[in-house]
């Protein structure tokens, strides 16, 4: 299952000969009598007994190939074609650089026409991106993005708020088996300006700018840092639909009753900002009617699981249409967003025997509470019954509000806010 | 006769010159567009460490990268040494932190006091 991963790790770490054995999957989760048999068994790839070409591959003398040193270029050529449209668009969909559905071909004229929307030279560097850690970054320069831009539809007035996502580096086609799902988040005078839907309707396939901002992201993490590729740079078990355009939208800062969020992160109110979030999935509890809306939410989000990797931690989205949020407000008192994640951050508690039995802390946070991490490594004293946080700060709870007022609805998903980028700066 | 022969010909001119203006149109309607891919980097090729001529009397570290499952894995592969290969010394460690993280003091040991590594990684 992981043979691709593995041998095309190995090359783009300078070792393409590298000596593996597999063993059947899964390892996880099997007992220490199914792990002899795997160890007394074949390998599933090369049909040779596991243990003899362990023995094998620390024994047999080095081949001329794996003792050579040097560099492995790969190029790529500016120019695809001639060829006509339709064998182009079936050319691009065979090389995996879309995502399964035509795309607008990026002629050169139609590239030109989305530099004409930014300052910056089309030789300019935007930043580096990777699949996921293992993986090597490729960099990436402002006519790429523009490219890429054009192939998701997008039109040259969002061009800027498309190089502020890549400027990042973040990729929306996150590398891991539990099918990552990204989102970004729309703040500030652009997105009137290009249209972008706050309101009704604004999460779902109703605007033109919402809809090829979020789609050219996930073209970019496929074509400018080699994401994507099932079995090597893309291992999702089950795949991620919210991959299809990362749940992009505006906050509705015009029925806002609270600070919209990017200057909730530091920027002012006349800046245009992406911000964006990393998380598994969206989903909503309508609870007990005899309940408000922060008990209704704390409810949620006491289901969600928690961990701490060390480079990120469990975290918490709440998406509340104004109606939520002026009622949280004038009725329930929260004056502030900030307020309510404090609220939810201490109603959210769970026992210290649920926290180390949770999936994710076992493999993530236990090996940093045995490195004598705090707070995990103090935690593990705790008896089984303590109350613990299940997110590690209130700052790691945060609210946007969005929609059109057609219901007091809301919802929540697991998604941890990562970062923001200037959309001006790319103008 | 003749006048037959004039028509024919007329109509293999007009035959040939659709042909002609048929072939040019699929010529024309080749486009060429921009390369969506980004920069791949070189890679710079890492020889591999010189192997073993025999395993025997040797110490092997069996290292876990703590990935679901490793750990047991590795323990029954070092009680398959102890039965099977009694000459070969084995050391079982956990890599320290998540999987994600580095872990050069163990590296460091394992050149000081190993002569090869087996890793495993569980999932």
């Amino acid at each position: 299952m992981f043979e691709d991963l593995v041998k095309t790790t190995a090359y783009k770490k300078g070792m393409p000969h590298q000596r593996f054995t597999f063993v059947p999957h899964p390892v996880w989760g099997k007992p220490a009598s199914v792990h002899r048999e795997y160890i007394e068994g074949k390998d599933p790839i090369t049909g040779k007994p596991v243990m003899q070409e362990i023995i094998e591959a620390l024994t047999k003398p080095l081949t001329d190939e794996e003792k050579k040193t040097g560099f492995l270029e790969r190029t790529e050529p500016r120019i695809v074609g001639p060829d006509t449209p339709e064998n182009l668009q079936q050319l691009f969909l065979k090389n995996g650089w879309t995502d399964g559905l035509p795309i607008v071909l990026p002629t050169e004229k139609k590239v030109a026409e989305m530099l004409k929307k930014t300052s910056h030279r089309p030789d300019k560097l935007v930043g580096k991106m990777r699949p996921s850690p293992p993986h090597e970054a490729w960099e990436y320069t402002v006519e790429k993005v523009a490219i890429n831009a054009v192939m998701a539809g997008a039109k040259p007035e969002y061009f800027p708020v498309i190089l502020a996502i890549a400027s990042t580096g973040i990729t929306s086609l996150f590398s891991s088996t539990t099918s990552f799902a990204r989102m970004v988040v729309v703040n500030g005078p652009i997105c009137d300006q290009i249209g972008m839907n706050s309101g009704m309707g604004a999460m779902g396939p109703f605007n033109h700018a919402n809809a090829t901002i979020g789609r050219a992201w996930t073209l970019i993490s496929r074509n400018l840092s080699g994401g994507g590729t099932l079995g090597e740079t893309y291992l999702g078990s089950q795949g991620n639909n919210l991959s299809y355009n990362n749940v992009c939208f505006a906050e509705n800062e015009a029925r806002n009753p609270w600070k919209p969020f990017h200057i909730q992160k530091g920027f002012k109110p006349e800046q245009s900002v992406v911000s964006i979030f990393t998380g598994w999935g969206i989903t909503h509890s309508f609870g007990s009617a005899k309940k408000e809306f922060h008990q209704q939410i704390s409810s949620l989000l006491g289901s969600f699981c928690p961990y701490s990797s060390g480079t990120s931690v469990a975290g918490a989205l709440v998406l509340v249409d104004p109606l939520v949020a002026k009622d949280l407000k004038e009725v329930e008192g929260f004056d502030t967003k900030e307020k309510l994640s404090e609220w939810l951050y201490k109603n959210t508690l769970m026992t210290v025997e649920d926290y180390w039995n949770s999936g994710l802390v076992s493999t993530f946070t236990l090996p940093q509470a045995q490195l004598g991490v705090e707070p995990f490594a103090s935690w593990l004293k705790l008896p089984k019954d303590a109350l613990i946080p299940r997110f590690l700060s209130p700052k790691e709870i945060n609210i946007i509000v969005v929609g059109g007022e057609t219901n007091a609805f809301w919802q929540a998903g697991d998604f941890r806010y990562i970062g923001s980028a200037s959309v001006d700066a790319w103008k | 006769m003749r006048k037959r022969m004039s028509w024919l010909l007329m109509w293999m001119f007009l035959l040939a010159s659709l042909l002609f203006v048929g072939a040019l149109q699929a010529e024309e309607a080749k486009i060429t567009v921009l390369n969506p891919r980004g920069q791949t980097p070189s890679i710079p090729l890492v020889p591999m460490a010189p192997r073993l001529d025999t395993l025997n009397d040797k110490t092997i570290y069996l290292v876990d990268v703590r990935f679901e499952g490793g750990k047991s894995f590795l323990l029954e592969m070092k009680d398959w040494f102890a039965k099977n290969m009694p000459k070969v010394k084995t050391v079982f460690r956990e890599k320290a932190g998540p999987y994600m993280d580095d872990d050069p003091k163990l590296w460091a040991e394992i050149k000081e006091k190993g002569d090869a590594m087996i890793m495993a990684i569980g999932h």
